[in-house]
């Protein structure tokens, strides 16, 4: 009979709540296809070594479980007083409490197995969408093929029955406590609209508006940890007031007899809508701190994705490049490792070198939008203390320019499929990250770089032989015979200057391979006064290259390190610099293209997947307490615009009177959650755009993250407002 | 007095083609102006019905109905709500009132919908205020006050478009006897000061003991008429009561 019982009154709350239940379903669908990733990664074979992807969709779980709960809980606790009349009924005809909580959790654990099932079927098709997803993004191809595994099926289980748990076992008290009269009066009670302090009340809306105005001002300029957590936690508090400022706000006007209330249907909207704030404005709060965690999080994501789709492509231009410190490393064994590995096309060593100057370091640190006025004095010129302690102390630019011949960069320039280019023997040009190519547009007319080295016998501390003498300035002879200019020595007054040519922005692999940022590209001859730096070796190859030649090559060069003990300041595995690209750090010592490129996309896939999960979650569950509060109210509303209907409101007068009513309701938080992470956003944009140099604008994450949420909003928000039609029209 | 609304010949049926309920059955009947009307009858003999075609709510099956010379038969659904608004008032047994709106908000919401005025709005709304003595509840909300009051609120905001007609479906069935009685007199005062016009349905022939004239229902037919005339409350709710007794109707005496 109970279980007779119960799968009736669930048939009908599904009617009542089909929202929840869809939403429920999709819960478990995403839980399922997200666990699928912990137990069923067919990516896994490929990085058996990466595990950030698990992790990340493992926290991104232990959320939603968490979130999951408060909206069963919410709901469980929602639709109890919605039928207290009923259980007071039931517990009047002498049913006992006992078997009363049994009845409900009997219909709420048979709804849950219903959409959990329901879920982990769509789970299982939204998995092929996701597996394929990651193979396109990996540029693999992926074969359709729909496998199970118990792991992935009693995880999802458990994450739904926690949820199910967490939430259920406080519903259990609640009916312990409750009493026939209680019951019959809640129904009563929830209609009841308290009105006290509203003056008082009221000042919350302004004081909450100048604290997300003030958010707006200073959030950028925010120095420390402190300050930001301690704004944050202001920015929650706001949140929560705000909605009580906001209906307290509203009753003052009405009360006041504002004119605005005296012109259409805006009396009976503005009391509805904060009769309605006022009874969940905890709730709104919460619904908000949502929304903007769903938005942040898409937003998030957003960033990640367009640099992966914009500049990724540009990270490794090179087949192969590989990094050693020693300027007089041949790469022998290295070559003779690749040639058994891989046809080889063209093999090039090189070296870079440098004239012991900061020249250029210096103007990339008080000119590059990444170091705003961080290394300027007051007046604009650089603060060379500053900068020379960054040089030495912070792994972005080497200490010294880096040059390299043009030779070597024409060589390396045709192995890429570019142009080369022709440099007079006067002449110098730059190389430089393609994201960089805007702000350094300048730097030709500040640099003075020498050419070579004045050997007549004007040079004051060059001897009648045109050496140098040591005893007189320091500089030192090689074992070439190369002439080796002392570092920190201004060169410029010892050789004419190189006149500047252009900025070349093809990808290079700047990441500390063929320099920090920039390469300052010279006649060859002008290196004979600088002094090698390190050695690459580049390569091109046919074809791809084996998935784990990468850590084959660590292996291999790991070992030889450890054989010559080479020498601590930079280690074959470490590259000793990245240039500006802080955010995102792709350089590597041992770079394989296609190695790189897939470990780095599924880095990238491991916080945009989670990311995304999270905030997709996160929107459904707020819009289903958004739609539920709604649709469950239908027999009030129903009420309501029959009376407006006698009253004599046109139909087409109700149509839009409901659709004012909904959309004031659903817009309220969404707007309010928009206000609030746009500032963060806007500044986080900013931010990953100066230091990835993604080619779009810092607020175009976020208009797209708002498009996608509004994209999700609407839907929910049309089969809310279809089946409100329905139950408020259909029996007027 | 002439008359005013005109109920000619209509019909109402209801169910469909294999089980036809024919709710009022070839209804002809006047009601002039300023007239106070009751209509009473057993269940099912087609009060609620009648009301509901009279209040434009619902639509005859055959027949017309004029208000003066407009027949309502014959409107859309669109001028039938703008007819509403214009023209007639409702009082019903459950009140009726918006749950979110204080008792004063409830009237000049109806004002506001009409299209008035901040200053007329408040001026009526003040008038009927005074007129049906809840001035003081005013700031309240229907759960804060008493069943009498709530009526009254309700009967303002009936009033509140100065209709032609005003309807009352069971207006004190919910009502203690002492609110029922005052709400009567109300009623009666509002028909006799202002000249409004009343069509009320009711079982209690102590209520209906308050009307001019009481059409007596069975079966959709009218089946009675009972003119007041100059003749006492008392007598008159003996009348009523004789007749009850034919038709079975209810029955209770107020002290």
């Amino acid at each position: 009979m109970l279980s007779k019982l119960a799968i009736r009154n669930m048939k009908r709350s599904a009617r009542d709540y089909l929202v929840y239940l869809l939403t429920m379903t999709l819960i478990s669908a995403l839980l399922y296809t997200f666990n699928s990733l912990l137990f069923q990664n067919e990516l896994k074979q490929y990085w058996n070594t990466e595990d950030m992807l698990e992790l990340m969709v493992f926290l991104a779980t232990l959320f939603i479980v968490f979130v999951t709960a408060w909206l069963i809980s919410y709901m469980v606790r929602f639709m109890m007083e919605k039928r207290s009349r009923e259980f007071g009924i039931y517990l009047l005809l002498g049913m006992k409490k006992r078997t009363i909580a049994r009845l409900y959790l009997r219909e709420n654990i048979l709804s849950g197995a219903i959409a959990l099932l329901l879920g982990m079927l769509f789970g299982t098709l939204f998995r092929q969408v996701l597996m394929a997803i990651l193979f396109s993004m990996l540029k693999m191809t992926y074969r359709l093929h729909i496998s199970f595994h118990p792991g992935t099926f009693l995880m999802t289980a458990f994450c739904f029955g926690l949820c199910y748990l967490l939430s259920l076992s406080r519903c259990q008290k609640k009916f312990r406590k409750m009493n026939i009269h209680d019951l019959m009066e809640t129904a009563r009670k929830n209609e009841e609209i308290r009105e006290r302090h509203e003056s008082a009340k009221k000042l919350l809306l302004p004081l909450s508006v100048l604290f997300i105005l003030a958010f707006w001002a200073l959030f950028g300029s925010l120095q420390s940890n402190g300050e930001v957590a301690l704004f944050l936690i202001g920015l929650v508090i706001t949140i929560y007031l705000f909605y009580i400022g906001l209906s307290a706000h509203m009753i003052c006007y009405i009360r006041k007899r504002g004119n605005l209330i005296y012109r259409g249907q805006n009396l009976f909207l503005m009391r509805q809508f904060s009769a309605k704030i006022r009874t969940m404005q905890f709730t709104m709060g919460t619904l908000t701190v949502l929304f903007t965690l769903a938005l942040m999080g898409s937003s998030i994501a957003l960033m990640f994705s367009t640099w992966q789709n914009t500049l990724l492509d540009h990270k490794f231009p090179f087949d192969i490049l590989l990094y050693s410190p020693d300027p007089e490393d041949t790469f022998e064994k290295e070559i003779q490792f690749l040639e058994k590995q891989v046809t080889a096309l063209d093999i090039y060593p090189y070296r870079l070198y440098t004239d012991g100057d900061n020249q250029v370091n210096t103007w990339m640190l008080t000119h590059l939008n990444a170091w705003g006025t961080m290394y300027q004095m007051p007046d604009g010129s650089a603060d060379m203390a500053k900068i020379e302690d960054f040089l030495e102390n912070r792994n972005v630019y080497y200490p010294y320019d880096t040059y390299m011949g043009i030779s070597d960069y024409n060589h390396l320039r045709r192995m890429l499929g570019y142009e080369e280019i022709d440099l007079g023997d006067t002449e110098y040009a730059i190389q430089i990250k393609p994201r960089l190519e805007q702000e350094v547009q300048t730097i030709g007319e500040d640099l003075k770089l020498a050419g070579v080295f004045d050997t007549s016998p004007s040079g004051a501390d060059l001897n009648p032989a045109g050496i140098s003498d040591t005893s007189l300035s320091g500089a030192e002879l090689n074992p070439a015979g190369i002439y080796d200019a002392p570092f920190g020595e201004d060169p410029a007054s010892r050789a004419s200057l190189l006149s500047f040519t252009g900025i070349y922005a093809d990808p290079f692999s700047q990441d500390g391979h063929n320099g920090a940022d920039y390469l300052i590209i010279v006649p060859d001859e002008v290196l004979s006064r600088m002094r090698p730096y390190q050695s690459e070796l580049a390569m091109d190859i046919e074809g791809t290259a084996p998935p784990r030649l990468r850590n084959e090559l660590d292996t291999l060069r790991n070992a030889g390190a450890e054989d010559t003990q080479s020498d601590d300041l930079y280690s074959c595995f470490v590259l000793p610099c990245n240039g500006s690209d802080i955010l995102i750090n792709s350089g590597t010592p041992n770079e394989v293209k296609d190695n790189h490129r897939a470990a780095l996309t599924y880095m990238l896939a491991s916080l945009m997947i989670p990311l995304f999960y999270i905030g997709l979650v996160f929107l459904c569950v707020a819009v289903t307490v958004l739609s539920v509060q709604q649709l469950s109210d239908a027999a009030a509303y129903r009420f309501r615009y029959d009376v407006l209907s006698k009253l004599g409101l046109k139909e087409s007068e109700l149509h839009g009177l409901i659709f004012k009513q909904l959309a004031a309701f659903y817009l309220c938080p969404a707007l309010f959650a928009i206000l609030i992470s746009g500032k963060m956003m806007l500044f986080a944009g900013d931010s990953f755009v100066i230091a990835t140099g993604v080619p779009v604008s810092a607020g175009s994450f976020f208009l797209k993250s708002i498009a996608l949420f509004f994209g999700i909003y609407l839907v929910y928000f049309a089969v809310t407002y279809v089946c409100f039609q329905r139950n408020i029209r259909g029996r007027i | 007095m002439n008359s005013y609304i005109r109920i000619c010949d209509i019909e109402k049926y209801y169910g469909n083609a294999s089980h036809v309920t024919k709710a009022i059955d070839r209804l002809t009947f006047t009601v002039k102006k300023g007239e106070f009307m009751g209509v009473m009858g057993p269940s099912g003999s087609g009060k609620t019905t009648l009301l509901n075609l009279l209040s434009t709510i619902d639509r005859v099956s055959a027949g017309h109905i004029f208000y003066e010379d407009t027949d309502i038969t014959a409107l859309s659904e669109d001028d039938l709500a703008e007819f509403r608004k214009n023209n007639l008032g409702f009082v019903f047994q459950e009140y009726n009132l918006l749950d979110t709106l204080t008792i004063e908000e409830n009237i000049s919401l109806a004002l506001t919908l009409q299209g008035n005025s901040k200053k007329s709005i408040l001026e009526t709304t003040a008038k009927l205020l005074k007129l049906l003595d809840i001035e003081e509840i005013r700031g309240k909300f229907p759960y804060q006050v008493s069943g009498g009051q709530k009526q009254r609120c309700a009967c303002a905001r009936a009033l509140a478009c100065d209709p032609k007609l005003l309807l009352a479906d069971e207006p004190t069935g919910a009502l203690d006897s002492l609110s029922s009685q005052t709400l009567l007199e109300t009623f009666t005062k509002l028909n006799q000061t202002l000249g409004t016009t009343i069509l009320m349905v009711t079982h209690d022939a102590f209520c209906a003991s308050y009307c001019s004239r009481i059409l007596f229902l069975r079966d959709g037919k009218i089946f009675h008429e009972l003119l007041r005339a100059d003749r006492s409350r008392q007598l008159f709710l003996q009348d009523i009561l004789d007749v009850l007794s034919f038709t079975g109707g209810k029955t209770t005496e107020n002290p």
